[in-house]
C-alpha cells in the first residue's frame, strides 16, 4: 500500500493522498494557470520542490535563515481588534502588530474599508495616523478598496451595472462604471492626500478589481495622481482576482485593455502608475487540494516576479494564493504556501 | 446546407453574441426539417456553455456573455413558436428559485447562473441577494419550483444553506425539492455533508447539474 501524506483541501480539509496523487495535482494545477494565463507552466525541478514542501513531515515548514521576506499586513487595524474580536483600540493594534508580532510594515484602515466612506471622517483619520507615527518605528500606510460597488445606486450616484447588464443595458452599465471611475479617482486621491499630510509613510489601494475592470481603471488612474503630487510617498497596490473581471470590457490604461489580464499583465500596468509594491492575488479553489492551488500560484507568481521591476508582495490572506478558504486556515497549509511562495516563486514579501 | 453546418453556426453566433447570425441558423435548421430542439440543445446550448467557459477564464467579458445569454433567449422564443405551430406545447424543463442567502450582498455569481439557467428552458426565480431561508422557502412553494439554488460568497454565510436543508426538512417539504449550492467556499464535500442535492462550481456546470436534476 502506497505511503499517504496528510494535506489539506482548498476549504481546509485534512485529506490524506499518496505521492502519486499529489504530483499529479501539482501537475495539473501549473498546467491549469499556465493554460488561463498563457504563461510557462513549473519545471520539474520546481514541482519536485514542491512536492517535497507539501510532503514535508513537519506540520509547519520554513525558509532557510537568510532567504527570510518581509512581511506586512493589509487591514492590519481591523484583524485583532475586528477579526479576533479583541477589545483594543487602533492604536494599540497597530502597536502590537509591530512589538509582538513583527510585522514588517503595517495598515492603518477603517472598519468601512473604502474610500468613500473615509471622506466624511478623515479628520478622525488624520488624527489616528498622527498617534500611530507618534508610537511606532515600522512604515505605516493608510488603506481602504476602491469599491466602486459603493458609487451605485441606491448608495451613490451611478446606475447598477450589476443589475444593468442582465437586463441586456449594455450601454447603460458601460456609462455607469465610466462615471463611477471619476467619483472614484477623486475620493481615493482626496483620502490619500489628506493622510500623507498626516504623516502616512505609504497609501495601500486593497482589493482592486473587486468591481471589476473599472475598479483597476479608477485606482491606477488615482495612483498616477498620488505619485505626481507625493513623488517620494510608497504605494501598494493588492489586487483582488487573479484576472481582471471584465464587467465593462473596454477600458484601457495607457491604451491596453484591462478586462481579463492576469497578475503577469496587471504588475506592468501598476508600475506604468507608479506602483511601488505589487500585490498578487490568485484565487484558492476550494474544491481542489493545496497541491494543485498552491502550484496554481506558484506558476503565476513566478512569471509574474520574472516580469515585474518593483516588489511583488503576495496576498496570502483567507482563500487566496492557495490558503484555504476557511476562517481559520491552518498553520500547516499557510505556512507550506508561504514557503514555496518564497522559494519557488522568488517573491519578495508577503 | 447540413445539419453540422448549421450547427456549426449556432455555436458560432453564440460566441460572437451575433442575433442575426443566430436567428438565420434557427431558421434554416426550422426550413430543412430539422428538429429545432436538437439544433437548441447541440448548437446553441453547447456554444452558450462554451462562452460561459471562457468567461471563467477572463477571455470573455461580461458585457458579451449578457449579450449572448439574450441572443439566446430570443433563439429559444422562435423554437417555442415553432413547436407551438406544429400543435405542439413547448416543454418548460422547470422551475428554479435561486437566491444569495441573508446577510450575503454578492450576487454577480448568482446572476450569471441565473442568466444562464433561464436560456436552457428553465423558468428562473430571481429572489437578488441577503434572502432570508424562511423567504427562499415561501417563494418555492408560491412558484411551485422544481429546484432551489442558493449562493453564499462568504464562510459566515455559508451556513445559511445547511438551514435551508434543515427547514425544509422540518417542515417536511425536503422531497418537494431538489437543492443546488454555489459560492467560493461551498464544495462538493460542503453539499453531501449538509444533504444538498447538487453542488455547482461556476455558472457552466450550474446549467449542467441543474439540467441534470431535472432529469435531461
Amino acid at each position: 500500500m502506497s505511503k499517504k501524506y496528510l494535506t489539506r483541501y482548498g476549504d481546509n480539509y485534512l485529506e490524506e493522498m499518496t505521492e502519486a496523487e499529489i504530483r499529479q495535482d501539482i501537475e495539473d494545477g501549473t498546467l491549469d494557470a499556465a493554460d488561463r494565463a498563457q504563461i510557462p507552466a513549473m519545471t520539474s525541478d520546481d514541482m519536485d520542490h514542491l512536492f517535497e514542501i507539501i510532503s514535508n513531515p513537519q506540520k509547519i515548514v520554513s525558509v532557510e535563515p537568510g532567504n527570510e521576506v518581509v512581511v506586512t499586513f493589509d487591514a492590519g487595524t481591523l484583524k485583532l481588534c475586528v477579526r479576533s474580536d479583541i477589545p483594543m483600540d487602533r492604536l494599540t493594534a497597530c502597536v502590537t502588530q509591530e512589538r509582538a508580532l513583527g510585522s514588517d510594515s503595517i495598515e492603518l484602515c477603517h472598519v468601512d474599508y473604502s474610500y468613500k466612506p473615509i471622506k466624511p471622517i478623515i479628520s478622525e483619520e488624520r488624527q489616528t495616523m498622527e498617534q500611530v507615527q507618534l508610537m511606532t518605528t515600522i512604515p505605516v500606510l493608510y488603506g481602504a478598496m476602491p469599491n466602486l460597488g459603493l458609487y451605485t445606486k441606491p448608495d451613490g450616484p451611478c446606475g447598477n451595472w450589476a443589475e444593468l447588464l442582465p437586463a441586456g443595458k449594455i450601454a447603460e452599465a458601460k456609462e455607469a462604471q465610466e462615471e463611477a471611475v471619476q467619483h472614484s479617482i477623486k475620493d481615493i486621491v482626496f483620502v490619500a492626500s489628506s493622510m500623507i499630510e498626516s504623516g502616512a509613510d505609504g497609501i495601500n489601494l486593497d482589493t482592486v478589481g473587486a468591481s471589476g475592470d473599472a475598479d483597476v481603471k479608477a485606482s491606477l488612474e488615482a495612483v498616477r495622481i498620488i505619485k505626481q503630487k507625493y513623488p517620494t510617498t510608497g504605494i501598494e497596490m493588492g489586487m483582488a482576482g487573479e484576472f481582471n473581471l471584465g464587467m465593462h470590457g473596454e477600458l484601457t490604461f495607457d491604451g491596453e485593455i484591462l478586462a481579463g489580464m492576469y497578475p503577469h499583465q496587471q504588475v506592468r500596468m501598476a508600475e506604468q502608475a507608479g506602483v511601488d509594491i505589487f500585490g498578487l492575488v490568485v484565487n484558492t479553489n476550494s474544491s481542489q487540494s493545496l497541491a494543485w492551488n498552491l502550484a496554481r500560484s506558484v506558476t503565476l507568481a513566478k512569471e509574474t516576479v520574472k516580469v515585474a521591476k518593483i516588489p511583488v508582495h503576495a496576498n496570502v490572506g483567507m482563500g487566496v494564493g492557495g490558503i484555504p478558504l476557511s476562517i481559520i486556515p491552518a498553520a500547516d497549509a499557510v505556512s507550506r504556501v508561504d514557503k514555496a511562495l518564497v522559494e519557488i516563486a522568488g517573491l519578495d514579501g508577503l | 446546407m447540413s445539419k453540422e453546418d448549421i450547427i456549426r453556426d449556432a455555436i458560432e453566433s453564440m460566441h460572437k453574441g451575433n442575433e442575426k447570425l443566430a436567428i438565420e441558423a434557427m431558421e434554416r435548421a426550422i426550413a430543412e426539417g430539422l428538429d429545432p430542439v436538437e439544433i437548441l440543445a447541440d448548437g446553441f446550448s453547447a456554444g452558450i456553455r462554451e462562452v460561459g467557459d471562457l468567461f471563467s477564464r477572463g477571455t470573455v467579458f461580461l458585457p458579451q456573455l449578457m449579450m449572448t445569454a439574450d441572443v439566446m433567449q430570443k433563439v429559444s422564443a422562435l423554437v417555442d413558436k415553432e413547436i407551438a405551430s406544429r400543435g405542439l406545447t413547448a416543454e418548460k424543463k422547470g422551475v428554479m428559485v435561486i437566491a444569495t442567502v441573508q446577510a450575503d450582498v454578492h450576487d454577480i455569481g448568482k446572476g450569471i447562473v441565473a442568466s444562464l439557467v433561464k436560456t436552457q428552458g428553465i423558468e428562473v426565480i430571481d429572489l437578488g441577494r441577503d434572502v432570508p431561508v424562511e423567504t427562499i422557502i415561501e417563494r418555492a412553494e408560491e412558484h411551485k419550483a422544481d429546484i432551489i439554488g442558493t449562493s453564499a460568497l462568504l464562510t459566515t454565510t455559508l451556513n445559511e444553506q445547511k438551514k435551508l436543508e434543515e427547514m425544509l426538512k422540518s417542515e417536511g417539504l425536503r422531497d418537494k425539492y431538489k437543492t443546488m449550492v454555489g459560492g467560493a467556499p461551498a464544495t462538493q464535500r460542503w453539499a453531501d455533508r449538509i444533504g444538498a442535492d447538487a453542488y455547482a462550481e461556476d455558472a457552466g456546470e450550474a446549467v449542467v447539474k441543474a439540467l441534470a436534476l431535472l432529469g435531461h
